[in-house]
């Protein structure tokens, strides 16, 4: 858990000693950390994915942790849990908010802290701590074991709630001179709206978990399970009561969690679209209210859930509901990406490749959401392969891709130096046909297991077929999971053979932290406040270039200021 | 090793001059796009508007997560399990005390605006033994419900009486540091001043106070 400690710290000219740097109140460093947190996690959750898809197809594997347990069953459920903690909360809330939004919003607002540096501090610290108790959980025996993670859980809430704060306060009060709200690039939106809604969902998991850490450990009756699971159909409980618990509570959490994964990525995805089109965002306006609407939607609907069942985590929910309304504004988005696109001078870089399979998985997800919201909650847990894969596509991998991509465009502001594009569009290539063959099959697994409703003898013959699809599934995933070793070649290659110093602005782009060195400095903007003149996305022709930064003075649209 | 910098405020930018009063609002999203020309523009202090921006958020927060407590109240007090608890007299002289802290710390502020530090300290100094005075009768009200035989685990009422009155009581801790904090800080070289400190924390303790009659409104009338 301390690789990130390594190498994510300020750049070699840093003063300071070594435990200074890592224990830094600095938002550059505290982004970087959050985003090695990231990257430790996806690099052992993939691991997990891949265990539980061999374990699917073959059965009889000894597998690490798996196998040669006492109770596999439980295994498998704590095994599934990690992975889905480790993901969803260390990889897609954790990286595109808390990694880049740290590393990034100061810079792009034109401001040399967040608000709260100290504040900033500690909720790293605790989301290192969560993810320490998420581990140690799955170490433990599952009674115990679930304990752990609620109280680890608690913790990442407090932490996000902080972090939210922060987040905030910095957009609200720490912009530049000039940097009005319409001036500010699409991603601070989206950090912003993000902020604000983890503000509110985050305070209600926060007093959610320790409801039922109270019911859990010192006998209150908040939730009284029995009544629960007396009030559920008989094909959800049929498996005993506590991993079905388990899972619910699990779902309770990916519900908010979906839009707060997804917001900062939108907002990230825009500002790439645009800077590889070589134009504005199309009805940038527009693109931010959707943003808000997400954030607004994506309240209100968990909100009025949360009010109508009294926030109990074991209530049926219906994802549906939720995806569908997720749907205007997402139109909206698609819109406008697409729009931007059109007719754009568009570099094929691997970062713009990236963002279009986003969209790409994006739509994908997005239509299998539909079939989804045909169901009712029994028969969508029936099917929960589609499940599986509707969420992977829509939210795991689609965010994993905006992460990426976002990775690929920051990369010289965040270590100073550009990662390989020939490698990155093979890692691309064979990344985004592999994701495609593990999730698309699971959708037909789902939908045999509504076979039920055929004739008698095609009901054999689609049956039999599930087995070929499962072990076509594990096979791509084992690919896919292979096919990321050439990311982190590319990752680690770049960060040990940085020789030359890589310019300030290599991709030709508007925004505020472009205008400082490659990697960025110890102090933000040295010289001084930089003055905000323009709009974030003025890709016009001015003679020698398409471009004009955000502080660049009307008076002298031919020469950079300062 | 957090302050960016230590040069003196030389200028107030053009944003935060606009929005002059308390904490929360947006800015405006209109502006004139900065004050073109001025080149040597030093670096600058944050600005201490982003204390009264942190506590209405901050707060917003808290409200939420009691807000979610109650719509759990709301509805579960609906079920066959639930045996109301007969609220302990003592609450109401908490709630005396409380109230009257919140009326000492506006007295206390008025001294400071006048430059009275003693009278500040000592109404400051009332104010904070008052809301100690609150927190020991809200354990001594748990207590007498003990003795009662109404323990957490009792029922799903008595439940929510000692999560609310709990976690109320440590938010409440917060803001007694906060007072303590406020009075023993040494704010010579310190980028805000004892006022704006005072000021901030005055909006959270206000807002305690609010919140817990809030919260006995709710125990009183939900039952």
């Amino acid at each position: 858990m301390v690789t990130y400690d390594e190498n994510g710290n300020a750049p070699p000219q840093a003063g300071p000693g070594r435990l200074s740097r890592i224990f830094s109140t600095k938002h550059k460093t505290i982004g970087l950390q959050y985003l090695w947190l990231s990257l430790a996690s996806v690099l052992v959750g993939m691991v997990l994915s891949t265990l539980l898809r061999v374990q699917a197809s073959w059965p009889t594997t000894a597998i690490p942790f798996l196998s040669g347990f006492e109770g596999a069953t439980e295994r498998y459920a704590a095994i599934r849990l990690l992975h889905g903690s480790l993901m969803v909360f260390f990889v897609l809330t954790a990286a595109p908010q808390l990694g880049f939004g740290n590393f990034l919003l100061p810079l792009q607002i034109g401001a040399e802290e967040m608000a709260f540096p100290t504040l900033n501090f500690v909720s790293l610290w605790l989301t290192v701590a969560s993810l320490g108790g998420m581990a140690a959980s799955f170490f433990r025996p599952l009674s115990q074991g679930i304990d752990v993670w609620l109280i680890s859980a608690a913790l990442f809430s407090l932490a996000a709630l902080l972090s939210a704060l922060n987040f905030s306060v910095t957009v609200i009060e720490m912009r530049a001179p000039g940097m009005t709200l319409p001036r500010m690039p699409v991603t601070v939106w989206a950090w912003f709206v993000n902020a604000i809604l983890s503000l509110l969902i985050f305070s209600v998991l926060l007093a959610g978990c320790t409801a039922v850490l109270s019911d859990r450990m010192l006998g209150s009756n908040f939730f009284s399970s029995s009544a629960f699971l007396a009030s559920q159909p008989q094909n959800l409980v049929r498996e005993g009561s506590l991993p079905v618990l388990w899972q619910r509570l699990f779902w309770y959490f990916a519900q908010a969690e979906v839009y707060i994964a997804m917001l900062p990525c939108f907002g990230m995805i825009t500002h790439l679209i645009a800077t590889f089109s070589r134009k504005p965002v199309w009805k940038e306006r527009l693109v931010v209210l959707a943003i808000c609407g997400v954030g607004l939607i994506g309240f209100c609907v968990w909100g009025y859930h949360m009010f109508a069942t009294g926030m109990n985590p074991y209530a049926p929910l219906v994802f549906s509901v939720l995806a569908s309304s997720l749907g205007v504004p997402a139109a909206f988005l698609l819109a406008s990406w697409l729009g931007t696109l059109w007719d754009g001078r568009i570099q094929f870089t691997t970062s713009l490749l990236l963002a279009v399979g986003f969209i790409s998985l994006f739509i994908a997800g997005g239509l299998s959401g539909i079939f989804l919201a045909r169901h009712d909650l029994s028969r969508a847990a029936v099917s929960e392969d589609f499940v599986i894969g509707h969420f992977h596509l829509v939210m795991g991998v689609a965010a994993t891709f905006a992460i990426l991509s976002a990775l690929f465009f920051w990369f010289p502001k965040l270590f100073g130096c550009r990662l390989n594009e020939t490698l990155g569009k093979v890692h691309f290539w064979m990344t985004f046909a592999g994701v495609y063959f593990v999730f698309m099959p699971m959708h037909w697994l789902g939908l045999l297991t509504q076979s039920t409703l055929l004739p008698e003898a095609q009901r054999i013959a689609v049956a039999s077929a599930g087995a070929s699809i499962r072990n076509v599934v594990t096979v791509a995933t084992i690919c896919t999971v292979g096919a990321q070793i050439l990311f982190v070649w590319n990752f680690f290659g770049c960060l040990l053979r940085k020789n030359e110093p890589e310019e300030e602005n290599p991709w030709r782009a508007t925004t505020l932290e472009w205008s400082v060195a490659s990697p960025a400095p110890q102090v933000n903007f040295a010289d001084a406040v930089p003055l905000v003149h323009r709009g974030a996305y003025e890709f016009t022709d001015v003679g020698f270039e398409d471009f004009v930064p955000q502080d660049r003075a009307p008076e002298l649209p031919a020469q950079k200021q300062n | 090793m957090a302050g960016p910098t230590t040069t003196p405020e030389l200028e107030t930018p053009l944003i935060e001059q606009k929005n002059g009063g308390g904490g929360g609002d947006l800015p405006p999203a209109g502006g004139n796009g900065g004050g073109d020309g001025d080149k040597n523009r030093r670096r600058r202090q944050p600005s201490p508007k982003r204390y009264y921006t942190g506590v209405a958020i901050g707060i917003v927060a808290v409200l939420m997560f009691f807000m979610a407590l109650a719509s759990a109240f709301l509805v579960r007090k609906g079920g066959a399990d639930w045996v109301p608890v007969r609220i302990p007299a003592l609450l109401w002289l908490n709630t005396i005390v409380l109230v009257a802290s919140s009326v000492t710390l506006e007295m206390a502020r008025k001294r400071l605006a006048h430059s009275d530090a003693a009278g500040f300290r000592n109404l400051w100094l009332v104010t904070t033994v008052l809301g100690v005075v609150f927190l020991v009768g809200q354990v001594v009200a748990w207590r007498i419900l003990v003795g009662q035989g109404i323990y957490l685990a009792s029922n799903p009422a008595s439940s929510f009486f000692y999560i609310f009155t709990g976690a109320h009581a440590l938010h409440l801790l917060g803001g007694v540091g906060a007072l303590v904090y406020v009075a023993k800080r040494n704010f010579g070289q310190a980028q805000v001043t004892q006022s704006v400190a005072a000021e901030v924390t005055s909006y959270y303790w206000h807002f305690m106070d609010a919140l817990w009659l809030f919260l006995l409104a709710l125990l009183c009338l939900g039952k």
